[in-house]
């Protein structure tokens, strides 16, 4: 698989402040690639820089194989975003802002606008000022599905929505969005993990993994190890485990590198004599809420 | 281009309250406009207060529609949804420039031409004026406007920085006669030149920051430049020289005119009304000086002078202030008016002193005289506009009212009263307000330029003579003044 979107360390200062940290980050033609990661982390960042909303300080990134500094109207065409903070021309109704959208998309499907519109169950005839938060960004995704898009970039589309709407939009992607790419920064992975197929963690401006969900669902998982009995930590504790918790004889952690057989031999080795050792896997938000925990802490 | 004309359409329908808006006032504008002319016919003195009020209004609604409709894809900013969409930057600029052109220009050109034809002024030989105008419309309104909008996210930002550039002039015209005692004065027939640099440099800047912006969308740089402009601008005026602006004038003025063999003397004759008065801290001098060799059917009208005194012991006493402040001239008298500093007044004045200077001056000739009856009615007079005659109801009171399209006349303009019983006349002194530009039209938002000439006479007059003469060159003369005891201008 190609890849539609690169970053290449990718760095962005605001005055004395790193916001983004020599970012690499590669997302595969027809993946849906979840950037999550605590607020204020750079995800926005991110994508502004990739759409060339911004101006990277240092590194690059790619759209289609070029610069994105040099996105031309041309990529626009192939290229859907919707983000939560962005401005919309209030004073147009729902109907006029497709109509007037319509003409910049050479492959603008318009049964398949009206279809979204109806999926969305849109007032056509209200202007977008009137509507609310939930229903402008549905105008904003039909009117960014409508052509098709070879790319799709959704910057924290669900903020702020119940999840009834958040599964309807959820739906009207999903249903567009075939052979298409998918960027969703979000920072809350329940949110995306049951379509994202890649994830890329970011905090504190570094992108601390990007892999398969797959992989990353594999790879962690919640251990609880009981003693016969209370013990201190040994010192020499592996740095894959972390979010330790203790309480008399029982010590609970996550193992960021499971491997059932080599995971189970350092537990013994660590903890000679366990009375019980238990492995259960950890759903994605989980495992989300245990990284933001544990780089909290390092910070 | 199709492109454009959509998002064109788009800024409409999105915008047809500010364009109606727009529209309606320009519409009164006119209306107001022709019906002055009527006003003006019947005997009227002033503007109505309509007329006064849409000068401001009209430019008012241009501002707010330019940033309105500018506005609407801003350009500062990450947040704009025009940013992601496949807008092509060139269609962008098109579709505001095409809003701008028909929604201002266009109805701006229509108006002009309802008044001064309302005037009764012939549209054709109008045309380049009425172009001119949109040249300095463009120039002067609408870049500006366009270019702060595109540094602008909004409307209140927009007014923010207004007031903070209305600021900045304001202090600026506190500390700039501190840093040149010149700044004050006025030029006359050379002011269009400032006037010029302003809106050039004004232009310009703008021009590139709309350009730059469009193309580029980098606002910290677009803001740097738009600092840099205003700032050079309103320094920039302090630093251009008369003697240079009357070399520009000259470039622009000369049409294969040989020049005469004129020369300049002190004024023997007129010794009499030499004059030094005393002040506190310096001494005004008075000195007459006499033009000789001006051909026959021509005019010199001198327009400055600079002038340095120097004394037997070399030192000397350079004229100060800009060189119109130096020159006063009334009819054929020319005389050099300075002041001298005291102490060196003092030292040197029973001492012969020399004079040099240069002289200043503009040359008129191809006199043509038209002859106005007192019918109030206008009629053509060539120089000087549309012009009539009218005899106040009561007492000795004439009028002669011009109307001129688009600008102050060229000409050098002398009324003179006639009766015509006696053949007899006498002449008023000439019209002020006259500029040197060549260029068609001036800036301002009223298409009329109105004069007036007013006297009082003793006798009837029957008619109204207008003298008008064609600038033929402007020229400067050195000339050199040896042996003159300042002292003896005293006894006069």
């Amino acid at each position: 698989m190609s890849e539609v979107l690169r970053a290449v360390d990718l760095s962005k200062r605001f005055g004395r402040t790193m916001v983004l940290d020599r970012l690499n980050m590669d997302v595969p033609e027809g993946g849906v690639y979840a950037l999550v990661g605590a607020n204020g982390v750079g995800k926005t960042t991110t994508i502004k820089i990739l759409m060339n909303l911004q101006q990277p300080t240092s590194g690059r990134g790619e759209v289609f194989g070029h610069d994105s500094r040099r996105i031309s109207a041309q990529d626009f065409t192939r290229i859907g975003y919707v983000s939560e903070n962005q401005e919309i021309p209030e004073w147009m109704t729902v109907e006029y802002l497709m109509r007037y959208l319509q003409p910049f998309y050479p492959n603008w499907d318009s049964s398949r606008a009206n279809e979204l519109l109806r999926q969305f169950d849109l007032p056509l005839q209200r202007k977008l000022k009137y509507l609310s938060h939930g229903m402008r960004m549905k105008a904003a995704l039909a009117s960014s599905l409508a052509y098709r898009p070879a790319l799709i970039v959704l910057d924290e589309p669900f903020t702020g929505l119940d999840a009834l709407v958040r599964d309807e939009l959820i739906e009207g992607l999903l249903e567009s969005a075939e052979g298409s790419t998918i960027l969703i920064s979000s920072h809350d992975l329940s949110e995306i993990e049951s379509f994202a197929s890649h994830v890329g963690y970011l905090e504190n401006g570094r992108l601390q993994f990007s892999e398969e969900m797959a992989s990353l669902s594999r790879r962690f998982r919640e251990i609880e190890v009981t003693l016969p009995e209370p013990a201190g930590l040994p010192p020499n504790w592996p740095s894959a485990w972390i979010n330790v918790e203790r309480s008399a004889a029982v010590v609970r952690f996550v193992d960021t590198q499971f491997e059932r057989d080599r995971t189970l031999a350092e537990v013994h080795r660590v903890f000679p004599q366990p009375k019980q050792v238990t492995v259960d896997a950890m759903p994605l938000r989980s495992i989300f809420v245990t990284l933001a925990k544990a780089g909290r802490k390092a910070a | 281009m199709r492109q454009a004309i959509h998002i064109f359409l788009k800024d409409v329908r999105g915008h047809w309250y500010e364009i109606a808006i727009t529209l309606a006032v320009t519409a009164a504008f006119a209306f107001t406009g022709a019906m002055q002319s009527t006003f003006w016919r019947n005997g009227g003195q002033s503007r109505s207060l309509a007329s006064a009020l849409l000068v401001y209004v009209l430019p008012l609604a241009w501002w707010i529609l330019i940033a309105r409709v500018i506005h609407s894809e801003s350009l500062p900013g990450d947040r704009q949804f025009w940013l992601t969409r496949p807008y092509r930057k060139s269609s962008l600029l098109g579709a505001k420039a095409l809003l701008v052109l028909l929604c201002i220009n266009v109805p701006m050109l229509i108006a002009d031409a309802i008044i001064v034809s309302a005037y009764d002024f012939p549209i054709a030989p109008m045309l380049p004026g009425l172009l001119w105008r949109q040249v300095l419309l463009t120039a002067v309104f609408i870049l500006p406007a366009a270019a702060l909008s595109a540094l602008t996210t909004g409307f209140v930002q927009l007014a923010l920085t207004l007031a903070a550039i209305g600021t900045g002039v304001l202090a600026w015209t506190f500390i700039a006669p501190g840093l040149n005692s010149d700044s004050g004065d006025l030029w006359f027939t050379l002011e269009w030149i400032r006037t010029y640099y302003q809106v050039l440099s004004a232009a310009t800047a703008a021009l590139a920051i709309v350009a730059w912006q469009y193309a580029r969308r980098k606002t910290a740089v677009a803001r740097i430049l738009a600092v840099a402009a205003v700032i050079l601008i309103a320094a920039g005026i302090e630093w251009i020289s008369w003697p240079t602006a009357f070399w520009i004038q000259a470039l622009f003025s000369q049409r294969g005119f040989e020049e005469p063999a004129i020369a300049i003397h002190f004024d023997q004759k007129r010794s009499w009304s030499a004059g030094v008065l005393y002040e506190p801290h310096s001494v005004r001098l008075y000195i007459p000086l006499t033009v000789r060799g001006v051909p026959s059917g021509t005019q010199a009208m001198p327009i400055a002078l600079t002038a340095t005194i120097g004394a037997p012991d070399r030192t000397s006493w350079k004229t100060t202030g800009d060189p119109p402040s130096n020159v006063a001239s009334e009819g054929q008298l020319t005389a050099l008016r300075t002041e001298v500093d005291k102490a060196f007044y003092e030292r040197v004045k029973d001492q012969p002193v020399t004079i040099r200077g240069t002289l200043y001056f503009a040359l008129f000739g191809h006199e043509r005289i038209t002859r106005l009856a007192f019918q109030n009615q206008f009629v053509d007079v060539p120089g000087a506009g549309r012009c009539t005659a009218t005899q106040a109801l009561t007492g000795q009171s004439y009028f002669v009212l011009c109307d001129s399209a688009f600008r102050s006349p060229k000409d050098f303009i002398t009324m003179e009263w006639m009766d015509l019983r006696r053949n007899a006349g006498r002449a008023t002194n000439p019209t002020l307000d006259r500029s040197g530009s060549p260029f068609p039209a001036d800036l301002g938002i009223n298409p009329i330029y109105q004069y007036s000439n007013y006297d009082v006479l003793q006798g009837p007059a029957s008619a109204a003579d207008v003298h008008t003469m064609e600038p033929l060159a402007y020229v400067k003369r050195d000339f050199e003044i040896d042996n003159l005891r300042l002292s003896d201008l005293e006894r006069h």
